[in-house]
C-alpha cells in the first residue's frame, strides 16, 4: 500500500529526514516509536504533503502511485488520512459543515453523488456514537475550545466519516487518559480492515496494548534504526531509547 | 466678500435659491467654504490624497427611470420590504401604504416640524466639510418617524443608486429617522451603482432612537469601481434605547465612513460591526466613534476586513467615556485578513476614558490566512481554492451573522461569497 524509499526532507533549511525505507501492506499495522526531535513528525507531515516541508531525495509510491505528487486534498481523495498531533482550531466553521464539506469533497473526486445534509446525519449518529462524542459537537467550530481529548477523538471521528485507506496516527495518544485512549484505540480497531493500513507514530508502548502493531519501527535523527514485531515496544519501554542508541555505538 | 471656494458658492445660489431651509444650507455653505476639502495635513484625511480623487466639475446628476429588472438586483429575495428608491440621488415615486408610521420624501417635509427642529443636529457641517456640502445641497432624501409604542414589522429598504453618466456626478443623499418612546424599527440602506462611471456620492445619515426606541439598521455598500462615497452617519440614543448598526462595503474606489454613536440616556445600548471585502485599488476608510455620555451604558464593535490586490482599509474607532458615564462597558474589535503583499491596513484604536467605574476594552489585529487551518482542511480533502474561501467566509460570518433580519443575512452571506470568489480568480491571474 505504501513504499518509501530513502527519503529526506526538511524544513526550513534544517533537514531532518535522512533516507527513510518503510514499506506497508494491506492489512497491516505498524508502529514508528522514537524519541522527541527523531523525525516522526515531520514523516507524517511530509507524507501528508505540507508544503513547509521540503522533500530533498527520495520517492513515496502509495497504491503504485507517487505520493508526493499530489496535493495533499488529492492524497485525501486517494484514501490517505493523517490523524493530527496538533489539530488545528478553525473558529466560524462548524464541526458538521466541515466533515460534510470534507467527505463530498472526497466523494466527489471518488466520482461518488454527494451526501445531503439529511443522509449525512443519520450517518454521522453512528460515528459520533464509535468515539462516544456527543451530537453537540457538530454544531461547534472545528476544534475551538475542545479540550486535548476531545480533539483527538474528533480526529477519529474524521477517520470514521472518511473510511480511509491509509492512517497515520501521529501521536494520538499524547494527552490522552486511559478512557479517552481506549475510545481512541476502540475507534483505530473497528475501523481497521484487510484492505486497510494504518501506521500509528508514538513515543509510549501504552496505546501497542490496544492497538497490536503488526511491525515496529524505531527511529532516531531522521532514520529507522531497527524494525521488529511488538515485542520491540516492550523492549524499548523496559530498556528506554538510550539502549537503540548504544546498541548502534 | 472674498469667498476660497467660488465656483461652489456660484453653483450654490444657482441649486439652492428659493429652497427651504436656507438659513441651515448657507450656514453650511460658509462652513465649506472656510474648511474647503480636507487636504493631507489634516490629521482625520492624512492617508488619501482627495485632490486627486475629486473632480471640481462634479455635475449634478439627472434622474434616470428604471426598470423592475434593472432594480432587481438590489433587492433582498424573500425581505418583504417597504422601499423607497433614489436614482442620481432623486426620489423615484413608489406608492407606499404603511399606516404605521410617517415615511416620506425629505424634499416633501422640509416644513414639517420635526424635520426643522431636528435636521443637522447630529450631523454638524462645523468641522466636516462634506456634510457642509450635503447640507448645502440636500435635496430629495427620506424622513421617517416611528410614532411613540409602534412596532414597525415590515423592515424599511432605502435605495440609492446610481447610473453611468458622460460625465463624473455628484448626488447628496440625506436621511433623518426619529424612533420615538419605545417604538421599533428595522431598516437597510443600501448605496449602489449600476454601471461603472466615476461619481461622487455624499451620504449623511441621522437616527434619533428616544427613550426605549430600538433601531436595527443594515447599510450596504455596492457603489461601483470608480466611484466616490462619503458617508456620514450619527445617531443619539436615548435612555434605554438600543440601536444595531451592520456596516458592509463591498464596493467603491474611494469610500469613507464616520459612523457615531451618541449614548445619551442612561442604559442605551449600541452596536456597531462592519466587514469590508476590497480589492484592486480599493480604499476604504471607517472611522467610529462611541460616544458614552451617560452611566450603564454597553458598546459593542467589531469591525472585520478582507484585502486582496493592493487594496488600502483604515479603522479608526474611538470610545469616549465621559466622567459621568460610570459601569460604562465598552468593546472594541477590528479584524483583518491580507490576502496579498500589497494589501494594507491600518488599525487604530483610541480610548478616551474619564470615568473611573469603566470596562473597556480593544483589539486590533492583521494578518494573513492560517496555513495551518488551509493545511488542515486540504488534508481531509477539500482543494485549496475551497479551502480559502471556506476560512474567508467563516472570517467574515462572525459579522454577517449578526445581522438581525435573516433575508438579508442569507443575501449577504451570498454576496460576500461572489467576492470573494472574484478576488480569488483575480489573485490567480
Amino acid at each position: 500500500m505504501l513504499e518509501i524509499r530513502n527519503l529526506h526532507a526538511g524544513v526550513e533549511g534544517a533537514k531532518i529526514l535522512h533516507g527513510i525505507d518503510l514499506a506497508v501492506n494491506a492489512g497491516e499495522t505498524h508502529a514508528i516509536m522514537g524519541p522527541n526531535g527523531s523525525g516522526k513528525s515531520t514523516l507524517a507531515q511530509v507524507l501528508a504533503g505540507h508544503e513547509a516541508y521540503c522533500v530533498t531525495a527520495g520517492e513515496v509510491f502509495y497504491r503504485g502511485e507517487d505520493l508526493l505528487d499530489m496535493a495533499p486534498d488529492e492524497r485525501a481523495a486517494q484514501g490517505f488520512f493523517l490523524a493530527f498531533q496538533y489539530p488545528v482550531e478553525i473558529p466560524g466553521v462548524n464541526s458538521a459543515y466541515f466533515l460534510r464539506t470534507a467527505l463530498n469533497a472526497i466523494r466527489k473526486a471518488r466520482e461518488e453523488d454527494e451526501i445531503d445534509a439529511f443522509d449525512f446525519l443519520s450517518l454521522i449518529r453512528d460515528k459520533l456514537k464509535l468515539v462516544e462524542m456527543d451530537e453537540k459537537f457538530l454544531n461547534r467550530p472545528v476544534n475551538e475550545g475542545f479540550s486535548g481529548g476531545e480533539k483527538k477523538r474528533h480526529e477519529i471521528l474524521q477517520m470514521a466519516v472518511l473510511e480511509p485507506r491509509l492512517a497515520i496516527l501521529d501521536e494520538t495518544d499524547s494527552g490522552l487518559d486511559i478512557d479517552a485512549l481506549r475510545v481512541v484505540a476502540h475507534g483505530v480497531n473497528t475501523l481497521h480492515g484487510p484492505d486497510k493500513a494504518t501506521i500509528v507514530v508514538t513515543h509510549y508502548q501504552r496505546l501497542l496494548n490496544d492497538i497490536v502493531p503488526d511491525v515496529v519501527h524505531v527511529m532516531l535523527d531522521g532514520r529507522i534504526v531497527q524494525s521488529g514485531d511488538k515485542t520491540l515496544a516492550l523492549e524499548l519501554e523496559e530498556k528506554g531509547y538510550d539502549w537503540i542508541k548504544e546498541k548502534r555505538g | 466678500m472674498a469667498y476660497n471656494h467660488p465656483s461652489w458658492i456660484r453653483k450654490f445660489e444657482t441649486a439652492c435659491n428659493g429652497q427651504p431651509l436656507r438659513a441651515l444650507r448657507e450656514t453650511a455653505m460658509v462652513d465649506f467654504d472656510r474648511l474647503g476639502y480636507p487636504t493631507t495635513a489634516d490629521e482625520a484625511w492624512k492617508s488619501v490624497n482627495l485632490s486627486a480623487l475629486i473632480k471640481p466639475d462634479f455635475q449634478p446628476a439627472a434622474p434616470v427611470p428604471l426598470s423592475d429588472a434593472e432594480l432587481a438586483p438590489f433587492l433582498y429575495p424573500d425581505l418583504r420590504a417597504i422601499r423607497i428608491v433614489f436614482v442620481n440621488g432623486h426620489y423615484a415615486p413608489t406608492p407606499i401604504s404603511e399606516a404605521a408610521l410617517t415615511i416620506a420624501n425629505l424634499a416633501d417635509v422640509y416644513d414639517h416640524a420635526l424635520v426643522k427642529a431636528r435636521l443637522g443636529t447630529l450631523a454638524r457641517t462645523a468641522n466636516l466639510p462634506f456634510t457642509a456640502l450635503n447640507t448645502a445641497f440636500m435635496r430629495d432624501g427620506v424622513f421617517i418617524r416611528v410614532p411613540p409604542n409602534v412596532a414597525v414589522e415590515t423592515p424599511v429598504h432605502l435605495l440609492f443608486l446610481t447610473t453611468a453618466s458622460e460625465v463624473p456626478t455628484i448626488s447628496h443623499p440625506r436621511v433623518l429617522i426619529i424612533a420615538e418612546e419605545n417604538s421599533q424599527l428595522a431598516l437597510v440602506e443600501t448605496h449602489a451603482g449600476i454601471d461603472t462611471g466615476v461619481y461622487f456620492s455624499n451620504a449623511v445619515t441621522e437616527i434619533i432612537a428616544r427613550d426605549n426606541a430600538s433601531v436595527d439598521h443594515i447599510r450596504l455598500g455596492l457603489q461601483s469601481k470608480e466611484a466616490l462615497h462619503i458617508a456620514n452617519f450619527q445617531a443619539e440614543l436615548g435612555r434605554n434605547s438600543r440601536l444595531t448598526l451592520h456596516d458592509f462595503t463591498l464596493g467603491g474606489a474611494f469610500v469613507r465612513h464616520d459612523i457615531s454613536a451618541y449614548l445619551r440616556g442612561e442604559g442605551g445600548e449600541a452596536t456597531v460591526n462592519g466587514c469590508y471585502v476590497l480589492n484592486g485599488s480599493q480604499h476604504v476608510d471607517n472611522y467610529t466613534l462611541l460616544e458614552h455620555a451617560e452611566p450603564h451604558c454597553p458598546s459593542h464593535e467589531l469591525y472585520k476586513g478582507i484585502l486582496g490586490g493592493s487594496a488600502r482599509a483604515i479603522f479608526r474607532g474611538k470610545i469616549h467615556v465621559h466622567q459621568k458615564a460610570q459601569h460604562t462597558d465598552a468593546y472594541q474589535q477590528n479584524e483583518n485578513i491580507l490576502l496579498s503583499d500589497n494589501a494594507r491596513v491600518n488599525a487604530k484604536p483610541q480610548l478616551e476614558i474619564y470615568a473611573d467605574e469603566v470596562k473597556c476594552s480593544h483589539g486590533a489585529t492583521i494578518g494573513q490566512l492560517d496555513e495551518n487551518a488551509l493545511f488542515y482542511l486540504q488534508a481531509r480533502g477539500i482543494a485549496k481554492a475551497e479551502a480559502r474561501r471556506l476560512l474567508l467566509r467563516a472570517f467574515a460570518e462572525e459579522v454577517v451573522g449578526r445581522v438581525p433580519l435573516a433575508p438579508v443575512r442569507s443575501h449577504l452571506s451570498d454576496l460576500i461569497d461572489a467576492r470573494l470568489a472574484h478576488i480569488h480568480a483575480e489573485d490567480m491571474a
